[in-house]
């Protein structure tokens, strides 16, 4: 059976300037192109965001700190000819509102798993679960650019707010009146 | 002459409200019906966009005749509208959806260019205000021309069989408004001949690239904004259902 579905991308938005790009979640898409655009339209509808990536998760390398603790055998695999940029992520936290996976940093390297393992030298390991390395030039990133048309618009859409509608206020104004209505409705018991 | 809009300036306005009101309810017919997840939402957010757009220029509308918006769109009549009656062709495929907003979002993008500088300056704001949202739009829509023209051969075929059905009506909307030469004289509304030939040299490159092939008709659909096809009148009817049962001051 063939399969139909498209790849699946991963993406990583930066919603502040002090705050690095963190994973937001995945879309598919049949291109990087369309795959910035998807991470747009499912990512950012409301919030504010300042710029997105994707990449195609087949291109992230990615290990468990459990993974790593049995088996280093991943590490013999062999490097390439060129050394190239690697970006490096962390998931620093297990708990609810902390699955996150953070960008932290960059490394040179020869293949994937050379990457992780100067990563895993040059980064911090601590409160770290999940490690993801890919290389820089398989991501695709928003162009300061596209700012106003992508990303900015979405700040003043209020008929996307749900007090454009009038029904919270409505129901807010329904609900005073019931209030103020019931002592007396206690009076006629 | 519109009964609602006593003059060039509402009529205007009230005709690109309208455009905006009805493409938007149309796109919001695929709201659960996308062909995948990721553009269920996309062009859920287009069509509300739409919507959105159509309300600014309402408002324009509101305050130069003292019409309540809400009743031009749920008590008017099929009659009264004055969209072009592309806004109001079914969705048909997503084929023919892609196609009807990519040739509507090149309008936008070069008559919302001309508008940021009416000499009306509540057209200029809101024109300024829309057209960072268009740029989107029109990034989001060319991208699935040229994918589904150089798809597969069903998709290049549902493309073409699209564009054929919809070029007409599309060229209706560089049609004059009545008395639209004395907003041009104003410098409140630019040349439709200007908008037109800016839109063919956004247009017709990409349609070329996609590999689809421009109808030759030289003659848009309809002439008058006051003519309407009977899907306008079934559009409505679905529309306007819930506001009409009850009666206007109703709170729910």
């Amino acid at each position: 059976m063939t399969d139909t579905q498209w790849q699946r991308y991963e993406v990583f938005e930066k919603e502040r300037p002090d705050l690095p790009h963190r994973n937001a979640g995945s879309v598919h898409a049949p291109d990087d192109e369309m795959a910035l655009e998807n991470a747009r339209d499912v990512f950012v509808r409301r919030p504010n965001c300042l710029s997105l990536w994707v990449v195609a998760a087949n291109k992230i390398f990615s290990k468990t700190v459990e993974e790593l603790a049995a088996d280093s055998s991943w590490q013999d695999a062999p490097p390439s000819e060129t050394s190239e940029t690697y970006l490096v992520f962390q998931k620093q936290g297990q708990r609810q509102a902390e699955t996150f996976v953070n960008h932290v940093g960059e490394v040179e390297a020869r293949s994937p798993q050379e990457a992780l393992g100067n990563a895993l030298n040059k980064f911090s390991d601590e409160n770290v679960y999940v490690w993801w390395v890919c290389p820089s030039h398989a991501v695709t990133r928003s162009e300061d650019s596209d700012a106003a048309s992508l990303f900015q618009p979405a700040r003043d859409k209020e008929y996307r707010q749900p007090n454009f509608y009038r029904v919270v206020t409505l129901m807010h104004e329904l609900k005073a009146s019931q209030q103020e209505a019931r002592p007396l409705d206690e009076d006629m018991l | 002459m519109n009964v609602y809009a006593p003059n060039a300036l509402t009529a205007l306005v009230l005709a690109l409200a309208d455009d905006e009101l009805i493409l938007g309810h149309r796109n919001s017919e695929w709201t659960g019906h996308a062909p995948i997840l990721e553009e269920d939402i996309a062009f859920s957010n287009i069509a509300q966009d739409e919507i959105g757009h159509a309300i600014l220029w309402y408002r324009i509308f509101e305050n130069l005749t003292s019409r309540d918006s809400d009743y031009l769109v749920f008590f008017r009549e099929a009659r009264d509208f004055s969209n072009v009656q592309m806004m109001e062709l079914p969705k048909g495929d997503w084929a023919f959806t892609m196609m009807r907003q990519y040739l509507f979002d090149a309008f936008e993008m070069t008559r919302l260019k001309h508008l940021t500088t009416s000499s009306y300056q509540p057209l200029a704001d809101a024109a300024a205000k829309i057209r960072t949202e268009e740029i989107y739009h029109y990034r989001h829509t060319v991208n699935w021309v040229k994918r589904l023209g150089l798809g597969t051969e069903e998709s290049h075929r549902r493309m073409q069989t699209a564009l054929d059905q919809v070029w007409a009506y599309a060229l209706q909307l560089f049609v004059p408004l009545p008395d639209e030469a004395q907003l041009v004289a104003e410098k409140i509304f630019p040349n439709s001949d200007e908008v037109k030939s800016e839109w063919e040299a956004i247009v017709l490159p990409v349609l070329n690239e996609s590999n689809l092939i421009v109808p030759s008709t030289r003659t848009p659909a309809c002439a008058s904004r006051e003519q309407h096809t009977e899907h306008l009148t079934a559009l409505l009817a679905e529309m306007q259902e819930t506001a009409r049962l009850e009666s206007p001051d109703v709170k729910w």
